[in-house]
């Protein structure tokens, strides 16, 4: 294999690996915090390694080690031990492979050979992201089985019963944009929204389908167990659910595989409704005519927005004790931020004075395409966290009610009205 | 007269399509989490350990303490008021002779054990001296053993009214 093949079959996996794993610490991190600010307290902020706390993040780490060396403890009630040990394993395996099929950037030419920008070279898309999101219930489903435990087993029920309802309008939904987008292939996708609408609206899947990106974000609400539809483990009735009997790195893993799904279907809303890696008015080809100018903006934009965050740091990264070490870490923040504008300011530059060349060109859009469905992915993600601190938990036959009466007629109307759209005007 | 209607909430479209209710609770949410982001002291809560309450009343009934005549000697006399009023007999006095001139009797011993007191008060109203108060505004006390738990009578005297309280 050619070295930049490899290179970039690395990247991929790598990228996929942290969407999926990688960013539970930061999104436990996120929705204390933001959870936090949203209730006007602070959240965790004081665990520090040597006064670094970087706002609270090395709490997270704290917490994952602390989970990695309890003690791996199995009640004597529990028969299944089998099932018991596959159940978060299950869940965790199917979340996670999710994220595998998700382009990061566009197709990327190196010398003549294109690459895809996905972690598992396989065109099923949409599908693929279907299959393993029903099958990570059969995880609650098991785990809640194998406790031997009336939590355990009610929650399974509710669990399965709700993916049941919200699948199907979740399918529909997808239906509708796969009418439009022609393809399951989330790069097809992405690169469709690439186009404008009109000639000045970007042409993406949630202002195409408004219908369905509701229908599909409720749905996606609903497939990873998240509030408001978290009934699997509403703790008022059911003490955590499913994962009531698992503790240590079990239970860890059950907590890892709800973040590994909440960011596979964050990265799927962002392929499939609001462009994927797409820069809004930039598509691909343009993105790399107009290569020197995107740079040229980004030097200024880059220490700008820097400026602002080392302003915002020392204003707010304070401790009241001037002789503890966490007083001491805005100014090395600081520093370490200005570095990092100096570094990408010196960089650009000597990229603009030298030139890019073709495939020079073509990694800078990459680039650029990978930071911008980041950006996009962690806003989702956000707005999950969002919409959790916001809205009350579903009754029960409020759920299925929402799901039978109302999402599923929606999602149907709306296939016909795009189904004869289409066909009317043949677009 | 006649049967009045109420009307029930929630039959509106607006209130049947959700969304309206939706975004207006995301905004209120969103606004709370920007104004503590944009600058952290509006928040509500305190870095406790380093910032001490400053809101603790005159009359909150904290850690007790013994008081001094003018004289600075100790103005018990040992009368087993508070002991006896005590419903959680967290007092042990022991009275001895007062030879000073003072007065005829005092505490030998006067420990007060916190983990056992209530912190009701009823010490307080029961003292004919004045010389049990609650009002050095300590709300947190910590030790490693029990024992230290146990307030001797030099500690209870070294006990101050709070700073942040009004003066008699």
């Amino acid at each position: 294999m050619e070295f930049a093949a490899v290179v970039i079959i690395f990247i991929n996996i790598l990228l996929a690996v942290n969407l999926a794993v990688g960013t539970t610490p930061i999104m436990v991190w996120w929705e204390r915090r933001v959870s936090g600010f949203m209730q006007g307290r602070s959240g965790p902020n004081r665990a520090h390694i040597g006064g670094i706390r970087l706002g609270g993040l090395v709490q997270s780490v704290a917490d994952m080690i602390k989970l990695a060396f309890k003690e791996d403890f199995i009640p004597a009630f529990i028969k299944h031990k089998m099932f018991f040990i596959m159940a978060p394993v299950i869940m965790f395996i199917c979340s996670f492979l999710t994220v595998g099929v998700i382009p990061f950037a566009d197709r990327l030419v190196i010398d003549g050979v294109t690459y895809t920008m996905q972690a598992l070279p396989i065109d099923l898309g949409i599908l693929w992201f279907l299959a393993f999101a029903g099958l990570s219930v059969y995880g609650i489903v098991l785990g809640g089985y194998a406790s031997t435990s009336k939590f355990g087993i009610l929650s399974s029920i509710r669990a399965i019963a709700q993916v049941i309802s919200y699948e199907a309008s979740m399918g529909l939904a997808i239906i509708s944009m796969l009418i439009v987008y022609g393809s399951v292939n989330l790069s097809d996708i992405a690169e469709y929204q690439g186009g404008l609408l009109f000639g000045f609206i970007p042409a993406w899947g949630i202002i195409m389908q408004p219908l369905a990106a509701l229908i599909f974000i409720v749905a996606a609400f609903a497939e990873t167990n998240r509030a408001p539809f978290d009934l699997a483990e509403g703790e008022s009735e059911l003490v955590a659910g499913y994962h009531t009997e698992y503790s240590a790195m079990r239970f860890g893993l059950f907590q890892v595989s709800e973040f590994a799904a909440m960011s596979a279907a964050s990265a799927l809303i962002v392929t499939m409704f609001f462009g994927g890696y797409q820069v809004p008015w930039l598509n691909t080809q343009a993105l790399q005519e107009n290569i020197n100018i995107v740079l040229f903006a980004m030097m200024i934009i880059l220490p700008a927005t820097i400026y602002f965050f080392t302003q915002w740091i020392k204003k707010n990264n304070t401790w009241v004790d001037e002789n503890d070490p966490r007083a001491k870490e805005s100014k090395i923040l600081i520093k370490i931020f200005k570095g990092i504008a100096i570094a990408v300011v010196v960089i650009l530059a000597l990229l603009l004075l030298f030139g890019l060349g073709t495939n020079g060109t073509n990694i800078a859009t990459a680039m650029i395409q990978v930071s911008t469905f980041l950006l996009k992915f962690f806003l989702i993600n956000f707005f999950f966290v969002w919409i959790r601190w916001t809205l009350l938990r579903f009754r029960y036959d409020q759920l299925q009610l929402l799901g039978w009466k109302v999402l599923l007629p929606l999602a149907l109307l709306n296939i016909v009205i795009t189904a004869t759209y289409v066909l009317v005007l043949g677009a | 007269m006649g049967i009045k209607t109420v009307k029930r909430h929630g039959d509106t479209l607006r209130d049947k399509l959700y969304i309206p209710a939706i975004v207006s609770g995301m905004k209120t949410t969103m606004r709370h989490f920007v104004t503590n982001i944009k600058d952290n002291s509006n928040l509500i809560t305190k870095s406790y350990p380093e910032v001490q309450p400053t809101d603790i009343t005159d009359r909150y009934r904290g850690v007790h303490r013994l008081t001094k005549r003018e004289d600075d000697s100790i103005s018990c006399v040992a009368c087993y008021m508070c002991a006896t009023a005590c419903p959680a007999d967290c007092m042990f006095i022991e009275a001895t002779e007062r030879t000073d001139g003072v007065d005829e009797k005092m505490p030998a011993v006067f420990n007060i054990d916190l983990l056992e007191c209530v912190f009701c008060g009823y010490c307080v109203e029961a003292c004919p001296c004045d010389a049990i108060r609650m009002d050095t505004g300590i709300f947190s006390f910590v030790a490693d053993q029990r024992k230290d738990f146990i307030l001797s009578k030099e500690a209870l005297l070294a006990n101050t009214r709070s700073k942040d309280f009004s003066d008699d």
